[in-house]
C-alpha cells in the first residue's frame, strides 16, 4: 500500500494541505496506533505539516465551496491550492494524497494527472485528526472563528435547499391588505375635505361629478373656474374618461356659477392638498396592483376564488396562510364575525352566517335564502383552497378555478336547479389539469431526492380528492336534513363534524412530516387531555 | 458484559437531586405508575410524600406573596426551579413536576410550551433577583425528555458539548438540547425534510448555538464542510437503515469514546417482529459500529414500543 504523502482538510473557513511527515505504520493491527495518536495533539502534530491553508474570501465562496465539496467537485479555489503546493509529478513521481470523499477523488485525478487519491482507513483516522485539532492546528484562525464560519455556512447551505422563497411571504400581504384600508378611509375623509373647500369656490361641481378621484384632478385642471372657457373643452373631454356631455355641462356650471371667487394664494392651497389627494389616490391603486401580484403568488387558488382582496384580507385576519389553512371550514365562514359570534353564542341568538367572506360576490348574488348556505359552501371550498395554497410547491390557479366553477355551479342549482357537476369529476379534471403542467418538469423537481417527499405527493392529493368528496356528500346530507329537522340541532351536528375534520387534517399534517409517531402521540395527548 | 436491557423501573435510587424521599419505591422521578406528568390520570396517591420532607423550608406550602409577586408565568403558583441530576437540566417544582431548560431565547416559545420564569436571588449582596426563564419540556414530545424522566444514566448532552443532532424535525427537540448545551455549545441538527426543514432554520436564527443542516443524514460526507468533531451523537430518524447512519456519521464526527443516543422505534424498524427482538438486534448493529452499548431504556408510558439505547464510541478498541 502506497504511504500517503498529502492530507487535504476541509473545513468551513477554507482548505487545509498538509504533509505526512511521519508515515503510519500500517501493517496488521498498527491501525489502533495511529487512531490513539490521533487523540493526541502533541503525538498527532508530529505526524502531519501544515503546507498551506486556503481560507475562503467570504460567504459567497464558502457557499459555493460547500456545495461542491457535497457535490465532489474540485472548486477552483481548491485546485488552486493543490496546484501551488503539491509537487510536480516530473519524471513519473507520484504523489499520494488522501481524502475523505471519493468522489472527490475523481475530480481530483480529472485536474491532476500525478495526483493518487487514497481514502483507506488509515487516511479516515488522520482525517479524524485533522477535524479534531483543526482549531489548534490553523494557528491564523481565531477562537471561534470555526463556529461562526459554520453556523453562517449551515444556514447558507440548507436555506439554498429548501429554497426558502422570499417571494411566498404573506407578511408583506398582511401590511399590504392593512395599509390598503387604511388608504381608503384617509383618501375618502380627505376627498370630502377637498369637496368642501373647492364648493366654496364652485359649488355645482359635486353635482356633475360624484367620483372623488375625478373630482380632485378636476380641480387641478379647471383652478379657477372663470378661466374655464370653451376652448380648454377638448382637454376637459380627456380627463373625464372622454364623456363630451360631461365636460359641456362643467363648462356651462363655470360660466353660471354661484360661487364666490377666491384668492390665487387660496386657490394654491386647495390645489396642493388636492394634488395630495390624487396622488395618494394613485398610490392606492398601484398598491392594489401590488397586492394581486402578491396573491398571485402567495395564495393563487385563494386569489382566484374569492378573489385578491377579500382572500387578504382572510389572511390577514388569520394571521397568516398557514393558520388559515389551519382552521376548519366552519371558522371561516364566520371569520371577521367573531362578536356576532360570540354575542350569539351568549344569547342563545342566531349564530352569524358570515364574515369577511360577505364581500365575496357570491353571497351578493344568492337569493335571501340561500345567503347561509352559499356561505356555507364558500367556506368550505376556501377552507380548500388555502390549504392547497399554503402546502404546495408549485403555484397554480387550476385548483381555484375548479372551486369557483363549482360555487357558481352551486349558487345556479340554488337558482333553477341546474344539477352542479360531480364533486369527484370536477376536482380530476382540475387534477388533471395540474398534472398536465407539471409532467414537463416533474424530473427537474424530484432532482434532489426527497424520498420522503417524493412518496407523499401522491397518496396526498388523492387523500385530498377522497375528502373533498366526503365533503361534498356531507354537504348534500346536511342540506337535505336542513329542510326537516331544525336548525340548533344540526347547529350541534355539524360542530362535531368539523371537529372530526380538523383531527383528521391534523394527522394527516403530520404523516406528512413523516413522522408517524407524531399521529400516535397526538392521539395519546388526546387521550390525556380527555381524561384530564 | 455488564450491559443488561432494563426497564425504567431498575432500582436506581438516589437519582433526584432532591434529599427528601418521595412516596415512590425507586428515586426516579417520575415514580408514579404512570405518567403523573403532562397532566394524565394519576394513579397513584404521590401527593403524600411531596411538600412534606424537603429541607429548604421555601416550598410550595409557605403562604403566597412571601416573595414579591409569585414567580410562577401561570396563575401566580409559586414555582422552584431546582437543577436535575443531568447538568443543563432543571426540574420545575409546583403542582406538579415538570422538566424544563433555560430558555436560551427568553421571551419566546418555539412550539407554543409553556414558559416559567422564576427569580434568581442575585448574586451580589443587595442586586435585585435577576429573573431566569425556563421552558416546560414535554416527554410526550420529545424522546429525549421520556428518556431523561425514564432515568437515563448518561445523556453526554450537557452544558457546552457539541452535538451532532440527526432527524432534527421542526426542531422541537433539538431548541431542548440547545437549551442544555447553552452558548458555549453547539448543536448540528441535521433533517432531510424540506418541510420540517424551513422550521428547523428559523428556530436556529433565533438560537445561534443550532447549525441546520438540511441533508440526509444517509450521506455525511456530503455536509463534512459544516461539522468540526462533536462529543455526542443523537439520533431520532426512525429509519429501518438507521444504525448504519449512526455509524456512518459517529465514524466521521464522533470523538472517540462519544457519547450516543439513539431513539429506536421498534415499528419504523421492523414491524412484525417482537418489540424486543428489534431492540436487541438493534443493539447488535451498534456494536459492530464500534458502539458500545450501556444502557438500554423503554420509554414507556411516553412511547410505546420505542427504547433508547445510550452507548459509547470506541473508535481506537476494536
Ligand atoms: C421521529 S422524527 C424526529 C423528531 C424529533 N427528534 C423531535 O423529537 O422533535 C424523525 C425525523 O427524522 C427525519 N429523517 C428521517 N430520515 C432521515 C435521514 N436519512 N436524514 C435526515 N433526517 C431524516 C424525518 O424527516 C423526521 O423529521
Amino acid at each position: 500500500m502506497a504511504a500517503v504523502d498529502y492530507l487535504l482538510q476541509e473545513t468551513s473557513v477554507g482548505y487545509g494541505l498538509y504533509q505526512v511527515v511521519q508515515q503510519p505504520d500500517t501493517i496488521g493491527n498498527r491501525l489502533k496506533e495511529v487512531q490513539e495518536a490521533t487523540q493526541d495533539l502533541a503525538r498527532f502534530g508530529k505526524m502531519i505539516k501544515l503546507v498551506s491553508f486556503a481560507p475562503f474570501q467570504g460567504a459567497a465562496q464558502a457557499l459555493e465551496n460547500a456545495n461542491d465539496i457535497s457535490e465532489g467537485i474540485a472548486n477552483d479555489h481548491l485546485k488552486a491550492l493543490l496546484e501551488i503546493n503539491l509537487p510536480k509529478g516530473g519524471g513519473g513521481k507520484r504523489v499520494v494524497l488522501g481524502i475523505s470523499d471519493k468522489n472527490l477523488a475523481s475530480s481530483i485525478k480529472a485536474a491532476f494527472s500525478s495526483v493518487d487519491c487514497e481514502t483507506n482507513d488509515v487516511v479516515q483516522d488522520l482525517l479524524r485528526g485533522l477535524r479534531l485539532w483543526a482549531p489548534k492546528l490553523l494557528k491564523q484562525l481565531q477562537d471561534g472563528d470555526m463556529d461562526r464560519a459554520q453556523l453562517g455556512l449551515g444556514h447558507a447551505y440548507s436555506r439554498a435547499k429548501v429554497k426558502f422563497s422570499v417571494q411566498k411571504n404573506d407578511n408583506h400581504i398582511i401590511q399590504s391588505i392593512a395599509l390598503l384600508d387604511t388608504l381608503d378611509k384617509d383618501v375618502n375623509t380627505f376627498a370630502m375635505r377637498v369637496r368642501e373647500w373647492y364648493s366654496w369656490h364652485f359649488p355645482e361641481l359635486v353635482k356633475i361629478v360624484n367620483d372623488n378621484y375625478l373630482y380632485a384632478r378636476l380641480i387641478l385642471f379647471i383652478r379657477d373656474k372663470n378661466t374655464l372657457s370653451n376652448d380648454r373643452l377638448h382637454d376637459l373631454v380627456a380627463i373625464v374618461n372622454d364623456d363630451a356631455e360631461i365636460a359641456k355641462a362643467i363648462i356651462d356650471a363655470a360660466k353660471v356659477s354661484m360661487g364666490q371667487d377666491i384668492s390665487d394664494m387660496d386657490m394654491e392651497n386647495i390645489c396642493s392638498f388636492a394634488g395630495k389627494v390624487v396622488s395618494l389616490a394613485d398610490y392606492r391603486k398601484s398598491l392594489h396592483g401590488y397586492l394581486v401580484d402578491k396573491m398571485s403568488i402567495v395564495a393563487p387558488n385563494l386569489a382566484q376564488l374569492i378573489g385578491e382582496v377579500v382572500g387578504a384580507r382572510l389572511i390577514s385576519h388569520a394571521g397568516s396562510l398557514t393558520n388559515l389553512s389551519k382552521y376548519p371550514a366552519s371558522t371561516v365562514q364566520i371569520l371577521g364575525a367573531e362578536k356576532a359570534l360570540f354575542r350569539a353564542l351568549k344569547t342563545k341568538g342566531n349564530t352569524p352566517k358570515y364574515g369577511l367572506i360577505y364581500h365575496s360576490s357570491f353571497i351578493g348574488r344568492a337569493g335571501a335564502k340561500n345567503k347561509g348556505r352559499i356561505s356555507r359552501f364558500l367556506a368550505n371550498k376556501c377552507s380548500i383552497a388555502s390549504r392547497i395554497d399554503s402546502f404546495s410547491d408549485s403555484p397554480t390557479t387550476k385548483f381555484g378555478e375548479a372551486l369557483r366553477k363549482q360555487v357558481e355551479e352551486r349558487l345556479e342549482f340554488y337558482a333553477n336547479g341546474t344539477a352542479p357537476q360531480k364533486n369527484q369529476d370536477a376536482m380530476k379534471d382540475a387534477m388533471d389539469a395540474v398534472l398536465a403542467d407539471i409532467t414537463v418538469d416533474a424530473d427537474e423537481d424530484n432532482e434532489e431526492v426527497d424520498p420522503e417527499m417524493a412518496d407523499i405527493v401522491k397518496p396526498k392529493k388523492s387523500k385530498d380528492k377522497k375528502e373533498k368528496k366526503k365533503g361534498k356528500s356531507k354537504e348534500k346530507k346536511e342540506e337535505k336534513k336542513e329542510e326537516k329537522s331544525d336548525k340548533k340541532e344540526k347547529k350541534g351536528k355539524k360542530d362535531k363534524k368539523d371537529k372530526k375534520d380538523k383531527e383528521s387534517k391534523k394527522r394527516r399534517r403530520d404523516d406528512e412530516e413523516g413522522d408517524v409517531s407524531e399521529k400516535k402521540k397526538s392521539k395519546k395527548e388526546k387521550k390525556e387531555k380527555s381524561k384530564a | 458484559m455488564a450491559f443488561t436491557p432494563r426497564g425504567r423501573g431498575g432500582a436506581r435510587g438516589g437519582a433526584t437531586p432532591r434529599g427528601g424521599s418521595r412516596g415512590g419505591a425507586r428515586g426516579g422521578f417520575s415514580g408514579g405508575s404512570r405518567g403523573g406528568f403532562g397532566g394524565g390520570a394519576r394513579g397513584t396517591p404521590r401527593g403524600g410524600g411531596h411538600g412534606g420532607a424537603r429541607g429548604g423550608g421555601r416550598g410550595r406550602g409557605t403562604p403566597r406573596g412571601g416573595r414579591g409577586g409569585a414567580a410562577g408565568a401561570r396563575g401566580g403558583a409559586k414555582v422552584v426551579v431546582e437543577p436535575h441530576r443531568h447538568a443543563g437540566v432543571f426540574v420545575a417544582r409546583s403542582k406538579e413536576d415538570m422538566l424544563v431548560t433555560k430558555n436560551l431565547s427568553p421571551g419566546e416559545s418555539v412550539y407554543g410550551e409553556k414558559r416559567i420564569s422564576v427569580d434568581t436571588p442575585s448574586t451580589d449582596a443587595d442586586g435585585a433577583p435577576t429573573k431566569t426563564e425556563y421552558r416546560v419540556w414535554n416527554p410526550f414530545r420529545s424522546k429525549l425528555a421520556a428518556g431523561i424522566l425514564g432515568g437515563l444514566d448518561d445523556i453526554f448532552i450537557q452544558p457546552g458539548a457539541k452535538v451532532l443532532y440527526l432527524g432534527a424535525a421542526s426542531g422541537t427537540s433539538v431548541s431542548h438540547v440547545a437549551d442544555i448545551v447553552g452558548p458555549t455549545g453547539n448543536v448540528y441538527a441535521v433533517e432531510f425534510s424540506h418541510r420540517s426543514g424551513r422550521d428547523l432554520i428559523n428556530m436556529a436564527k433565533k438560537r445561534t448555538n443550532v447549525i441546520p443542516i438540511i441533508e440526509d443524514a444517509r450521506h455525511p460526507l456530503k455536509y463534512r464542510m459544516l461539522i468540526g468533531m462533536v462529543d455526542a451523537v443523537f439520533a431520532d430518524v426512525a429509519q429501518p437503515d438507521q444504525a448504519r447512519i449512526v455509524g456512518l456519521n459517529c465514524h466521521l464526527f464522533l470523538k472517540d469514546k462519544g457519547g450516543v443516543l439513539v431513539s429506536v422505534k421498534a415499528n419504523c424498524i421492523d414491524s412484525t417482529a417482537a418489540p424486543e427482538a428489534v431492540f436487541a438486534r438493534e443493539v447488535q448493529k451498534m456494536r459492530e459500529e464500534r458502539i458500545k452499548p450501556l444502557e438500554q431504556l423503554t420509554l414507556e408510558p411516553f412511547e410505546r414500543d420505542h427504547c433508547m439505547v445510550v452507548g459509547r464510541y470506541l473508535r481506537s478498541q476494536s
